[in-house]
């Protein structure tokens, strides 16, 4: 066991840190605000993303044939957890960079692969996420957006909700069900690539607490999409889907910013002389101490993809743990630094406490996770037993 | 950056399993309705196989008499294990054993006092140690489940050790931190054997989904708890040992609440041995000031005092 930083990992942290100090324009903090999916984070996303990729820190942890390095997991989590504390840059192209671009190398057609991997491996691509439904949020596999298979094509009927980046995004990840004998279940789930500009797709964005432009509904009229874009084989969606989300199991490194948040709450307490409180102290300790218990928490599940150890239910535990760091900071700052929540002084601690609600609810609900962690890590009796 | 042992640790950790897997380590009502049983066999056993020698080997070190401490914490019967795993290898290696420590103040009473053979005081000036000796020490009737006792005389013959008194303090903190974390897990596991076994409404507890959100909280919590005392015992920044601590400390009385709640009447018999961690976790929630004095040393060691940087 040893939980320090080996020398390349530090000189690649600093590396990291000193482009975005070079690059992240003096009104970043203000400019993030708006949120990932906003037209403001997009339109920087896109000329930030290039030049990533241009100083090969963009997709270092992908195949050299598709303009990654190569690189070991550590250093593309290393890139992730940089990148959150500086409130995400990347903008939404961070799921591209995690779980679509790896995606589609091990399941799309070759065509596929040409049109799609080298766009995000340049950082310009958006792409939305068209997974829940009104009647499917927790319980996915209940999804029914209906794709009919019509000579080479499907028509795609339905609804989606909560459609992250779906706004401006160029094409669509979408989860639809194929109608048929026995059509319930997963197996009759198929994914489809869809380019957000074909015709019979409407998108609505749902105004949020979130920031501007991260969730929409998107609704599909009799959108014709080619066989030739559906990802893999029909049957074959849910293990592709379990593969994505694999690779994003704990997620988004939110301790980061919820580390960096608690800082500048301390640094703001401090100058106007209020940190000298024990209660104050003691607090900031607690918060302090629950981002580094997600941490380590996170950490021992990459250490586990760094090492090819199937993931467990150690991912359910970070997500948990990660959950209750976010809420640990912003409890902390909205009990003792109230005013940071009006005017727009504190543009940070105002978006970290956005995301942190988000945080127990997108990518799993945290009673999901508590759910798998009973059965799993527990092994306690299923409900129905 | 690695989470799995060594060989070595892998080797040391196999064998303590073993050794808390014998008869020695299993669970007895104590005679005399006695809220605690010290092993006074597998304390030896694990002394001569030389566990608490691990922390001065260089492939084991204090990261793996961390988790000798933790692992050890988990079972219903008591050793003395986190001064002699984390404090005398580093300050006194001849020290005899079991070891106790003086918490400051007149009149203090210590775990491990009545049965130790030497005591430790870890004060800011310094570090200093005394054996002890027939007469030494008076028992403490006490709710905590060590063997509780205090100084019958002050004038012991104390020793000044050429020891950092910081450094000794921060030792400490992480063994106790590795300690509570340990008990914490030995409540846990017994509680989830419990509501996966007993069966009410026709179903067992621990198929409620009520029982099981809490009890996979629990479990995050005390994950976490572990992580970041073994991290502790690594001295990595000052803010870590009193930071797993202070953790440690904070969750335990949530953790305990609930471990009592599922364990229902049971858990409130000396036939059952949930009270043997819950009433440790009672002194060591409370060790060196609790998990308030804890969190503000953490927070001073991060961001400084209050005073603007």
């Amino acid at each position: 066991m040893d939980f320090d930083w080996s020398a390349a990992d530090r000189a690649y942290r600093e590396r990291i840190r000193a482009f975005l100090e070079r690059e992240l324009p003096a009104d970043w903090a203000r400019l993030s605000r708006e949120g990932p999916g906003s037209k403001a984070v997009t339109d920087f996303s896109r000329e930030f993303c290039p030049k990533l990729a241009a100083e090969g820190l963009l997709v270092p942890h992908w195949p050299a044939e598709w303009g990654g390095a190569d690189r070991p997991t550590w250093e593309h989590f290393i890139l992730g957890e940089e990148m959150w504390a500086a409130n995400e840059p990347r903008g939404a192209q961070y799921m591209n960079v995690n779980w679509i671009g790896p995606t589609l190398m091990r399941f799309g057609s070759p065509e596929q692969k040409a049109r799609y991997i080298p766009p995000m491996a340049q950082g310009r691509a958006i792409w939305c996420q068209g997974f829940s439904e009104p009647d499917a949020g927790s319980d996915l596999a209940a999804l029914r957006t209906r794709a009919e298979r019509d000579g080479d094509d499907y028509v795609v009927n339905g609804t989606k909700i909560w459609t992250s980046y779906a706004g401006l995004a160029d094409t669509c990840f979408l989860l639809a069900r194929v109608p048929g004998e026995g059509g319930g279940g997963k197996s009759a789930i198929v994914i489809l690539l869809v380019p957000m500009d074909t015709p019979g797709i409407e998108v609505r964005p749902i105004p949020s607490l979130i920031g501007r432009g991260d969730i929409h509904e998107t609704f599909f009229s009799d959108v014709r999409v080619p066989a030739s874009a559906r990802l893999g084989e029909e049957g074959q969606a849910w293990s592709i889907i379990s593969y994505a989300l694999a690779n994003e199991r704990v997620g988004i490194p939110r301790y980061e910013l919820g580390a960096e948040v608690l800082a500048e709450t301390v640094r703001q307490l401090k100058a106007q002389g209020r940190f000298d409180d024990p209660v104050v102290q003691s607090r900031a300790g607690a918060a302090s101490a629950a981002c580094e218990a997600a941490r380590m928490l996170v950490h021992r599940v990459v250490d586990q993809r760094a090492r090819g150890v199937a993931p467990g239910p150690e991912s359910n535990i970070a997500r948990v743990a990660v959950i209750g760091a976010e809420h640990a900071v912003t409890d902390f700052a909205a009990d003792f630094l109230p005013e940071a929540f009006s005017g727009d002084a504190h543009p940070l601690i105002q978006a970290h406490h956005e995301r942190a609600i988000v945080a127990g609810i997108a990518a799993g609900a945290a009673e999901i996770q508590l759910n798998l962690i009973a059965s799993r890590h527990l092994n306690l009796p299923r409900e129905t037993s | 950056m690695r989470y799995e042992p060594n060989e070595d640790q892998a080797a040391l950790f196999a064998a303590l399993e073993r050794l808390t897997a014998s008869e020695d380590a299993r669970w007895a009502v104590a005679p005399g309705e006695a809220r605690c049983d010290w092993s006074a066999r597998l304390d030896a056993l694990i002394e001569e196989n030389g566990f608490f020698d691990a922390a001065a080997e260089e492939t084991l070190g204090p990261v793996a008499a961390a988790e000798t401490v933790r692992r050890l914490a988990a079972l219903p019967v008591l050793v003395e294990a986190s001064a002699s795993a984390l404090l005398r290898p580093a300050l006194a290696p001849d020290l005899p054993r079991p070891l106790a420590v003086l918490p400051a103040g007149p009149g203090a009473v210590a775990p491990f006092l009545p049965l130790a053979r030497a005591v430790l005081r870890i004060g800011e000036a310094g570090v200093e140690a005394a054996t002890l000796a027939e007469g030494d020490v008076e028992t403490v009737e006490s709710l905590h489940a060590y063997p509780m006792g205090r100084l019958a005389r002050e004038d012991l013959a104390w020793t000044r050790l050429e020891a950092d008194p910081a450094v000794a303090a921060d030792l400490w903190r992480t063994a106790l931190a590795a300690e509570l974390a340990g008990v914490l897990q030995g409540g846990l596991d017994a509680v989830v054997a419990h509501v996966t076994e007993r069966r009410q409404f026709g179903r067992p507890l621990g198929s409620f989904q009520g029982i099981q959100h809490r009890l996979a909280g629990a479990a995050v919590k005390i994950e976490g708890a572990r992580w970041l005392a073994l991290r502790a015992a690594e001295a990595r920044t000052p803010a870590d040992p009193p930071e797993a601590l202070g953790y440690a400390q904070r969750i335990s009385t949530e953790v305990c609440y609930d471990l009592h709640q599922f364990m229902g009447a049971m858990g409130l018999t000396l036939e059952h041995p949930l009270h043997r961690w819950t009433g440790r976790a009672r002194w060591l929630r409370s060790a060196l000031g609790g998990a308030d004095a804890a969190l503000r040393l953490a927070a001073s060691r991060r961001w400084g005092e209050g005073a603007a940087a």
